[in-house]
């Protein structure tokens, strides 16, 4: 009995641990699906001296293998739908998706274009939406907060 | 030709505006385009373009909207000169209305294009330092640049889509106490600019930018390459002076058009810098001289709207990036027959082939940057199905049932 | 203390030490940078999270290759490390030499190198032939540098004989002759190279060919291969302070008695070495092309050494 409770506590602190260090260290990768630049420089932005992600812990990476939060801005576009289907299958699990700006939430003013594949998440599963037009840093870092907190907690 | 073959790799560079990561990156700002960089060792052989991936449809969708409906709709063809795009477009309607704007709207349209080309040419000597390496340069710039964004923000209530055009006029109005504020943040933001002069100048960026991505002044003109692009390249164009819009026609003696003669990168990117300076000179020239009145007709913006006959217009801008060209045919009930827009990226990337052939890899980031290009501005610009892997150019009207069918069941 | 005990205890103090070092440089450059920065602990946060995550093995990489350069990497540095600090906590005799710690840094690099190449990935491909002339250009003087301290006054290459000599001495080794001093200086030069951070960080220059060899990997092979890195980053500053710049040994023999105080004295001093010659440039400088680092390393890295080792020779 003593030893099975210890067992437990003991998997439930690893358990802590290893969520401790997911929330404390998300790596970013960016994808732009066709988006109008506003929320490409508004996360910059966020990374930028003002706003500082990185003071949560959040690089942007270059690469999907070593990114556990996609970004995606934009409404998909029929050439980049491959290519955001196989980035997000890129990333290694455990993975967020966070829709940023309306058009990747909703398809907003582009909804009804022949070239538009519709918002995200017809396409792959997202988890937060970071509505505006473009939305401010502080709402893409507040997304990313929430994102990270909900899913690997 | 196959032991040649053998010798040359194919390596396909997805490059990405940084990043950005644009990461970037790049990493930082990240748009799509595929480069596909044939190299030879280091050296680069032959260029290859594939665009098309931020294509929207959006001369088609403008097309089954009305007029204030497509002024929020070419807003958003791009984030960073979303002023020019609305300007641009305001000017042909009301050259098709004959409406005339009063002498307030005109400066503060002016005043607000100027910002943002501080704006966008801040942003791009970040992403240039960021291309080679130097994050540290590229911070600053962009801290920098928040200073321009608070402006936007208290002015028109926007960071980067400030919407603050409308037929006939400008929808947000200065205040005094603005006009301080501007003037203060200005004085700050020239210190800053000059800073960031010096370290463009520093050593170890001179190894990195001079001497690269030559584009010869015949070749500029051959390729008609257009904006700061071309005038770092010895052609003395700007739409600004050549034909002038807005209140620039009064404004004339208080800018001149920087022209740098070194055909690189480095030129590029000092005529961008000295660009900035102008454009403080022309806002607190704004500033001095801005007139009184109103800012836009008592009229309501839909009755203007569905006065505007049927006609066509060509207009003309110069955005940061170049000379932004629209044609828009009305139809005469407050919707557009036909919209056009050539934007100063479809111009320029022409003229990345002759500069990067023969370059390093390790140059190719910094040389796609020096034309700053836009490429969701671009892409707007190709009609090709691409479904099961064919290519087949679909006739436009076909497109346009497609288009509403769609729009009927959404 | 034993030197066996000595040995053992050094391999988690490594780690805990490079990784914390890890963690003030990004501070650091954040704080220069007008930024708050990540905690002094994000490092292991890091690691903690990479080491829990998916292990993908792309399809176009040979599998076991792939799978064990990491791990060879990882163990090399750390053994490195290990050898050097454990001579430093122990004051005993411990095997290995300067040498040895040379050639298990720069094994560490080619496993990295050889791992990202078995991906299959054309950058890959593109980082392994930049690490490669890179390597080639700081390696030459650096070993140089390290040779001349057998010709020059301590006239040893075991690492505790050299700790002796300077506390015998009761001066660093870099103050004590003109010849030391240059292959102090050649050393502090290839440091930057060593740890590729910029401006020679082009083998995985991110904008450019998006981290270079490490590009494929992720999850817990990402996890080694960054605490092969900062491991070695940590050893090369190690070096520099404990062959070159023992402070300690103006304590004299009391250094050898007060093992503690000693070794906190050299961490510091690498600490101190570390943010001039790590965090410093990556924050002042911008990436130089391949071509201009090569010609930097061999005018002036090489020229020093090859001083280094005339002047030791001649006896100066």
């Amino acid at each position: 009995m003593v030893i099975c409770m210890f067992r437990l506590s003991c998997k439930s602190m690893m358990f802590r641990v290893i969520s401790k260090g997911r929330v404390k260290s998300p790596w970013i990768f960016h994808l732009n699906t066709g988006s109008c630049n506003g929320c490409d420089i508004e996360i910059v932005a966020a990374f930028a001296p003002r706003y500082d992600l990185e003071r949560f812990g959040c690089l942007l990476v270059g690469s999907p293998r070593h990114a556990d939060v996609l970004l995606v801005t934009g409404p998909v576009t029929r050439q980049m739908l491959p290519r955001l289907i196989r980035v997000y299958e890129q990333i290694p699990e455990p993975k967020v998706v966070v829709a940023v700006g309306t058009c990747a939430s909703s398809g907003s003013p582009f909804l009804g274009s022949e070239m538009v594949e519709g918002p995200v998440d017809r396409i792959i599963p997202v988890d937060v939406y970071v509505i505006g037009c473009p939305p401010r840093p502080e709402a893409i870092v507040k997304g990313v907060v929430t994102a990270v907190k909900s899913k690997f907690r | 030709m196959t032991a040649e073959r053998d010798v040359e790799r194919e390596v396909e560079v997805e490059y990405t505006r940084l990043r950005i990561p644009f990461g970037p990156i790049h990493p930082a700002l990240k748009e799509p385009v595929l480069l596909r960089v044939s190299v030879r060792g280091e050296e680069v052989v032959d260029v290859d373009m594939a665009l098309g991936h931020v294509h929207r449809g959006i001369e088609l969708l403008a097309e089954g909207r009305n007029l204030i409906q497509t002024l929020y709709l070419i807003e958003r063809i791009c984030g960073i000169c979303s002023h020019s795009h609305t300007t641009c477009f305001i000017q042909a309607l009301e050259e098709i209305g004959g409406i005339t704007p009063s002498k307030r709207a005109l400066y503060l349209r002016t005043l607000i294009f100027e910002m943002e080309r501080i704006h966008s040419h801040l942003l791009l000597l970040g992403v240039i330092a960021y291309e080679i390496g130097f994050d540290t340069l590229f911070m600053f710039t962009w801290h920098v640049r928040e200073k321009i964004l608070d402006l936007f923000e208290k002015i028109t209530g926007n960071r980067i889509h400030h919407a603050m055009n409308t037929i006939g006029g400008v929808r947000w109005d200065l205040t005094p106490r603005m006009v301080e504020e501007i003037d203060a943040y200005m004085r700050e933001v020239e210190k800053s600019v000059k800073y960031i002069h010096n370290v463009f100048m520093d050593g170890t960026v001179e190894k990195r930018v001079c001497g690269l991505g030559v584009l010869s002044y015949d070749d500029a003109v051959k390729l008609c390459v257009v904006g700061p692009t071309a005038r770092g390249s010895g052609v003395d164009i700007d739409v600004r002076r050549d034909h002038p819009y807005a209140a620039y026609d009064e404004l004339k003696r208080d800018f001149s058009v920087v022209v740098e003669r070194g055909c690189d990168v480095y030129a590029r990117t000092e005529v961008r810098i000295l660009e900035i300076f102008e454009s403080i000179n022309i806002i607190r020239a704004i500033l001095d001289r801005l007139p009184d009145g109103p800012i836009r007709p008592k009229e309501n913006v839909f009755r203007l709207m569905r006065g505007i006959p049927e006609g066509e217009a060509i207009s003309l801008v110069e955005a940061p990036r170049g000379e932004l060209l629209y044609f828009v045919k009305t139809d005469g009930s407050g919707g557009l027959k036909r919209l056009k827009v050539r934007t100063p990226t479809f111009s320029n990337l022409i003229g990345l082939k002759p500069m990067l052939i023969g370059c390093e890899i390790a140059d190719v980031p910094v040389i796609v940057a020096s034309i700053d290009p836009c490429l969701s501005c671009t892409n707007r610009l190709i009609v090709i199905d691409q479904e099961r892997g064919e290519s087949n150019v679909i006739d436009v009207d076909s497109l346009r049932h497609r288009v509403r069918r769609r729009w009927m069941r959404q | 203390m034993d030197a066996a005990v000595a040995f053992i205890t050094s391999f988690p103090l490594v780690l805990v030490v490079s990784l914390l070092f890890e963690g003030i440089d990004r501070k650091i450059h954040a704080r220069m940078q007008k930024r708050i920065g990540p905690p002094i602990i994000q490092p292991f946060y890091d690691l903690i999270k990479l080491f829990n995550k998916e292990r993908i093995i792309p399809v176009t990489a040979s599998t076991r290759v792939f799978e064990i350069m990491p791990m060879i990497a990882a163990a090399a540095s750390i053994l490195g490390a290990s050898i050097l600090l454990s001579n430093t906590l122990s004051g005993l005799g411990m095997i290995g030499d300067l040498i040895l710690v040379m050639y298990l840094l720069a094994m560490s690099s080619i496993a990295l190198m050889v791992g990202g190449l078995a991906s299959g990935n054309p950058y890959a491909a593109i980082g392994f032939s930049r690490k490669m002339s890179m390597m080639i250009a700081y390696e030459i003087p650096m070993f140089i540098a390290i040779i001349s301290v057998a010709f020059g006054p301590p006239a040893v290459l075991t690492i505790d004989r050299v700790i002796k000599f300077q506390i015998s001495t009761r001066l660093p080794l870099a103050v004590s002759s003109l010849s030391m001093a240059s292959a102090a200086a050649t050393l502090l030069l290839c440091i930057p190279a060593a740890a590729s951070v910029v401006p020679f960080d082009i083998p995985e220059a991110k904008t450019e060919i998006i981290y270079g060899f490490l590009i494929e990997y992720g999850g817990p092979y990402l996890a080694l291969a960054k605490i092969a890195k900062a491991v070695s980053n940590f050893t090369l500053t190690l070096l520099v302070s404990v062959v070159f710049l023992y402070i300690p040994s103006l304590l004299g023999e009391e250094a050898l008695i007060n093992l503690g105080i000693s070794l906190s004295i050299c961490l510091a001093v690498s600490l101190l070495i570390m943010f001039a010659t790590i965090t410093v440039p990556r924050t002042i400088f911008a990436r130089l092309k391949i071509g201009q680092a090569f010609k930097f390393y061999w005018m002036l890295p090489l020229a020093l050494s090859i001083l280094s080792i005339i002047l030791s020779v001649i006896g100066l």
